[in-house]
């Protein structure tokens, strides 16, 4: 799998990751992972270049037989550039210095791997692979000295848990953060600020309202309010099933922020269901002025700012009222 | 002297630029308060747009200030708290009692013409 | 990013400079515009009350990583410390006249905030806020 990752983003990855020298350092105390081990390993590394590309071969043999696995890889192109950044990446196993450099590495080749959406249960499978192929070729190479297998194979293990953590850090960390992004936008396009008049905000708000969400309704209404030059602001929670202490205040302090930037909130929307539960929670919405519905929060909102709506009979939609 | 106030008719205006020494501060407080009863000011606007923290020192200078300027018979808007700023008053329970407050100087000059 | 970050407080203009230190720390961690403000004003409630009270001290700002993102902000000075720290966190208690600490306000703001205090020896005001 190309990868286009620059060195500098996996860097600023390790950092936002808490992937210090003493993380890592403390990771391989747990796991008992010691500079002998890493002796034994490089002792490996001539053996391991001999059997790479037949344990590179069997693994891929055994991707294909699998439909959810082969469709990755219908690409002979693809495939062939795969095969040698995993052998790339088996060699590196033996060859020591388990670094923050072999860290950055390994971290590189988590994120292409998860930018291609391939399953993590796939990419911990290679491990399995290695590790039980592996075995068995250390079995025919040390058939002299068997005592010497287990420590060898051991070592190997421990380093394999290390890449392991790694890798499903990486994929944990990149989904959390997609994750994270996409709430952060719903909740934006979900509290849209409408200018409804000179001077006049509306505000409807939809759907439960968790902390991160308040928090959000509190930017744009404050910021809207700048924005706009809002004197007046329509917070409309017909939209809203419930409201919990937590937020009720929240959304008061909301209000007088507002009013601290010289704007009136006006709340409408409450539900008989909404105002008893305020009341039962003893959340005192003494100052805020708060309406039954959207249509008379924009009524009084209309009086505030000197606005006096008329209908005029004769008009019709096929004959409406002139603008002036 | 750090905080340029500007006379417009009946009324003083002084823009805070830039954080403030305790000492501009309280040399603000003494220029404003001799100038409300040199030029019978009715009222004063003290922008703050430019702040982009008010401490409870801060506020409760804001707060004295009006205070002072009461006394002299004169109304106080402070007028320019940023949104996050506004907020963080909030959070922090800081108020402006004795202030007024409105967006920006074109409000606040409207908001002390209405109580003419 | 720079392991930690240390502002002595010995003068009125050090308060700016500490706050001014807080916001970018609290920027390049991501923080939200909202929380910048707010971990600013946290130090200059701090600052002023070393400088009012103590004289002299500082203000460390430390960046969190490990486990999520935040920052741990601490205040601390040699001055004569705070008797009684229990009444000096409730809501309008203040040790001279009008001027009070601003403690629980700052509490109130931060997600985790802690003072250890000795009276004759000093104060350290240890605080929290995560990004998430």
């Amino acid at each position: 799998m190309a990868d286009q990752t620059r060195p500098s983003v996996t860097l600023a990855l390790m950092r936002e990751m808490g992937l210090t020298e003493e993380t890592l350092a403390r990771r391989k105390a747990f796991l008992e992972l010691r500079d002998e081990d890493s002796e034994r390993l490089r002792g490996l590394h001539d053996l391991a270049q001999q059997y790479a590309e037949r344990v590179i071969e069997d693994f891929y043999a055994h991707l294909l037989s699998f439909e959810e696995s082969k469709k990755f890889f219908t690409d002979p192109v693809v495939l062939a550039r795969v095969k040698a950044a995993q052998k790339q990446y088996f060699l590196r196993l033996t060859q020591g210095h388990y670094d923050a450099a072999y860290v950055e590495d390994r971290l590189r080749i988590g994120v292409a791997h998860e930018r291609i959406d391939l399953p993590i249960e796939l990419y911990l499978s290679a491990y399995n692979f290695y590790l039980r192929t592996v075995m068995k070729h250390f079995v025919e190479a040390y058939g002299n000295h068997p005592e010497q297998v287990i420590p060898l194979f051991l070592s190997l293990l421990k380093l394999v848990f290390f890449d392991m953590g790694l890798a499903t850090e990486t994929y944990l960390f990149q989904r959390e953060r997609t994750i994270r992004e996409q709430q952060e936008a719903i909740r934006e396009i979900s509290t849209p600020v409408l200018p409804l008049r000179e001077r006049l905000l509306l505000l409807p708000i939809i759907g439960a309202i968790d902390s991160p969400r308040a928090q959000q309704i509190t930017t744009q209404l404050l910021h809207g309010i700048r924005t706009h030059r809002a004197k007046v602001v329509v917070m409309d929670i017909t939209g809203v099933p419930t409201v919990d202490s937590a937020i009720a205040n929240h959304l008061l302090q909301t209000v007088q922020a507002a009013r601290l930037m010289g704007a009136i909130v006006i709340v409408s929307g409450l539900s008989p269901e909404v105002a008893h539960a305020l009341v039962r929670l003893g959340v005192d919405l003494g100052t805020v002025q708060t309406v039954g519905t959207l249509q008379d929060g924009i009524e009084a909102a209309e009086q505030l700012l000197g606005y006096a709506v008329h209908k005029v009979e004769s008009a019709t939609a096929d004959r409406p009222v002139e603008r002036s | 002297m750090r905080v340029p106030i500007l006379k417009q008719g009946p009324y003083l205006i002084a823009s805070i630029q830039d954080a403030l020494t305790d000492e501009d501060l309280a040399q603000l407080q003494q220029e404003l308060v001799a100038r409300v009863g040199q030029y019978r000011t009715r009222g004063v606007i003290i922008d703050v747009a430019a702040l982009d923290v008010m401490d409870s020192f801060a506020s409760r200078t804001l707060r004295d200030l009006a205070h002072a300027i009461k006394l002299r018979g004169a109304r106080t808007v402070i007028v320019g708290i940023q949104p996050d700023v506004a907020f963080s008053m909030v959070r922090l329970g800081l108020s402006l009692v004795g202030a007024d407050t409105a967006l920006d100087l074109e409000d606040g000059l409207a908001l002390l013409e209405q109580h003419v | 990013m720079a392991a930690e970050t240390r502002v002595p407080i010995r003068q009125g203009g050090d308060i700016i400079t500490a706050r001014q230190a807080g916001r970018a720390v609290a920027a390049q961690l991501g923080f939200s515009s909202a929380d910048q403000t707010l971990i600013a004003t946290a130090i200059s409630e701090m600052a002023r009350n070393i400088l009012m009270y103590a004289r002299c001290g500082e203000i460390i700002l430390r960046p969190e990583q490990e486990h999520r993102p935040g920052i741990t902000i601490i205040a601390a000075d040699e001055g004569p410390g705070i008797p009684d720290i229990q009444r000096a966190l409730q809501n309008g208690y203040s040790t001279s006249g009008s001027l009070g600490l601003g403690l629980p306000g700052t509490k109130r703001i931060m997600d985790e905030f802690s003072i250890v205090s000795e009276v004759g020896k000093g104060t350290i005001v240890t605080m929290k806020k995560w990004k998430y």
